[in-house]
């Protein structure tokens, strides 16, 4: 368990964010610390929308994951930008 | 006794020097403060001054503009015009003394380095007007904001900026340490008196002279235009040395150009940009930002660099489609963050402004509409925190500046380099260019990030930052008009009521 900064963006905001999160959080979580800084402050709700997707570089990580696992997967690094947007149904691209 | 005319005598005064021999020349003019290079001694005898005067003729023009500048000052003083004056634009002027008299107090130190060691005697001489002009902008930026105090304590800021830690005066001390205070005489010289003071002052002290006349504000249009006409003059200085460097070392006055343009560019969009497209009234406004750099810089700045030989910044169309949005991003960004700055912001988003936004800039509303109207959602619901932040913007490596302020949401992109192991992020391909070029200058200018995650500010949060960056209750950012702008987006029922 270590705290571990990263840039975190939400689609549709003009600006990433630093934020602290926590090697043992679910990726759901990181996607919704990141989301905090944004939704209802500069980008509104989309109550049609399921829930999250979180993106690092150019791949999709499953919302279950630690951070630690994705950091080992995707090779995550302190202040790397690390990308949420609203959930998308299955068969559609970004 | 027969007083000879200045044209007979000067040409022999402006090439005193001294022929060195208790000391190496190498010793005397170092290659460190002087950045000659390549080019050979000899080749400054080509480096003519763009403009002949003599000390006495100097202090004799200098007197009379002083006294044009504190007699108005005086008769304003007993004018009370103060209290008349728009919110939005006495932000312009605390943001404008908060944010360059710091830099002119830099720039005497800059002058006095070419009164030392620039490679001519004829700079040289040239350099001890430099300074004094630069003197004399300070002390004029402190008097002024000095009688402004007893109607707003922020233009204590005016003398107090540069000896905090605020982020947007770390961005701009980074750039002038850089440029200014770091740098030989060469690199100064293209940076400092060929972009910034003959390209860019033109936009801070022309458009924003203009401006504050037309909202009233006579004494900081007085203030301004009489320190332009000391700038104009000495930044000419930047001609002759740039004539000297084309004919020796082409690829590094180009490459200066390049790197001193963008920051300067994007320096300038957060100061300039915010006052004119933002805090000045909307019905007093003469020119758009962008419309004032298409005619000062893109057609009158680069048309002068053309003829001497240089080519457009590579990144040129960039630089153009940046001139659209950074500056909107820029005023966004320190509104939401208002806290962490020394004056009030004035939004800009009425329904007049907004109209006016859209008319000068066709994607405003595409681009920054929809943020500022879940902004107004906020503040005429009452939900206040909703409106402020609770975490620091991402910031470049390079300019120090918020990612993202560059452009807007469309264009958002991640830019980064690894550098001896750690990664480093920039606003813009341009930035990380700078970065890469010279990465061992960069890699250890910490950015407010930096310190943040260093344990420089404490406690981790944002009222630690605040601390941290000297803002006081008395002086913290707030909305320049207090939101009442926001009340005409209400639903027509909710206003009844």
């Amino acid at each position: 368990m270590a705290l571990f900064p990263i840039y975190g963006v939400f689609k549709g905001d003009f600006v990433p964010h630093l934020v602290a999160v926590d090697t043992d959080d679910s990726m759901q979580k990181v996607a919704e610390q990141i989301a905090v800084h944004s939704v209802g402050r500069r980008v509104p709700h989309k109550p049609s929308a399921s829930g999250y997707q979180i993106q690092i570089g150019e791949s999709l990580v499953p919302l279950q994951w630690l951070l630690s696992k994705a950091i080992g997967e995707t090779g995550l690094k302190p202040l790397q930008w690390v990308t949420v947007d609203w959930a998308r149904p299955a068969g559609e691209h970004l | 006794m027969t007083v000879l005319s200045r044209d007979d005598w000067y040409d022999i005064a402006r090439d005193v020097d001294w022929t060195l021999s208790y000391v190496d020349k190498q010793d005397a003019f170092p290659e460190a403060w002087t950045g000659c290079g390549p080019i050979p001694e000899e080749a400054w005898a080509d480096w003519n001054e763009p403009y002949r005067v003599t000390y006495r003729e100097y202090v004799r023009v200098q007197r009379e503009k002083e006294s044009g500048a504190y007699a108005v000052r005086d008769a304003l003083k007993r004018a009370n015009i103060f209290e008349k004056l728009d919110p939005g634009h006495v932000n312009a002027s605390i943001l404008h003394m908060g944010a360059t008299c710091g830099i002119e107090q830099m720039a005497v130190t800059m002058q006095s380095r070419f009164c030392r060691f620039a490679p001519t005697p004829r700079w040289r001489n040239l350099g001890v007007y430099g300074m004094l002009d630069e003197i004399r902008h300070a002390q004029l930026d402190l008097a002024f904001s000095h009688d402004m105090l007893k109607h707003d304590e922020r233009f204590d800021w005016c003398n107090k900026a540069f000896h905090t830690n605020e982020w947007g005066i770390i961005a701009v001390k980074n750039f002038f340490d850089d440029w200014m205070l770091n740098a030989n005489c060469i690199e100064a010289s293209i940076a400092t008196s060929l972009v910034v003071e003959h390209g860019f002052t033109n936009i801070q002290f022309v458009a924003l002279a203009a401006d504050a006349m037309a909202a009233g504000d006579i004494d900081f249009s007085n203030l301004l235009s009489s320190i332009q006409t000391d700038e104009s003059r000495h930044a000419q200085l930047g001609f002759p040395t740039l004539e000297v460097l084309m004919k020796h070392d082409p690829k590094r006055a180009q490459y200066l150009f390049d790197v001193s343009f963008w920051r300067s560019f994007r320096l300038f969009q957060t100061l300039t940009g915010t006052s004119m497209d933002y805090y000045t009234p909307v019905a007093e406004r003469k020119m758009s930002f962008k419309e004032f750099m298409m005619e000062w810089i893109v057609h009158h700045h680069e048309r002068t660099m053309k003829d001497y030989g240089l080519e457009k910044p590579w990144y040129w169309e960039t630089f153009l489609q940046c001139l659209d949005h950074g500056h909107h991003a820029m005023h966004i960004g320190t509104w939401f963050w208002r806290p962490t700055l020394f004056w009030k912001p004035n939004a800009g988003v009425s329904k007049a402004e907004r109209k006016w936004l859209n008319q000068k800039y066709p994607d405003w509303e595409d681009s920054w509409g929809g943020m500022w109207d879940e902004i107004i959602t906020n503040v005429n619901n009452g939900d206040m925190p909703k409106t402020y932040p609770e975490t620091l913007p991402a910031l470049c490596n390079v300019t120090q500046l918020p990612l993202g302020s560059a452009w807007d949401r469309h264009h958002l992109q991640m830019y980064t380099s690894e550098y001896k192991g750690r990664m480093y992020n920039f606003d813009s391909h341009v930035s990380k260019w700078i970065f890469d070029t010279e990465p061992e200058r960069y890699a250890g200018h910490t950015n407010v990030i930096d310190r943040f995650l260093m344990g420089q500010i404490q406690p981790m949060n944002l009222g630690g930052g605040l601390q941290w960056m000297g803002i006081t209750p008395e002086v913290m950012g707030d909305d320049a008009f207090a939101y009442k702008w926001a009340a005409e987006y209400l639903p027509e029922q909710r206003k009844v009521a």
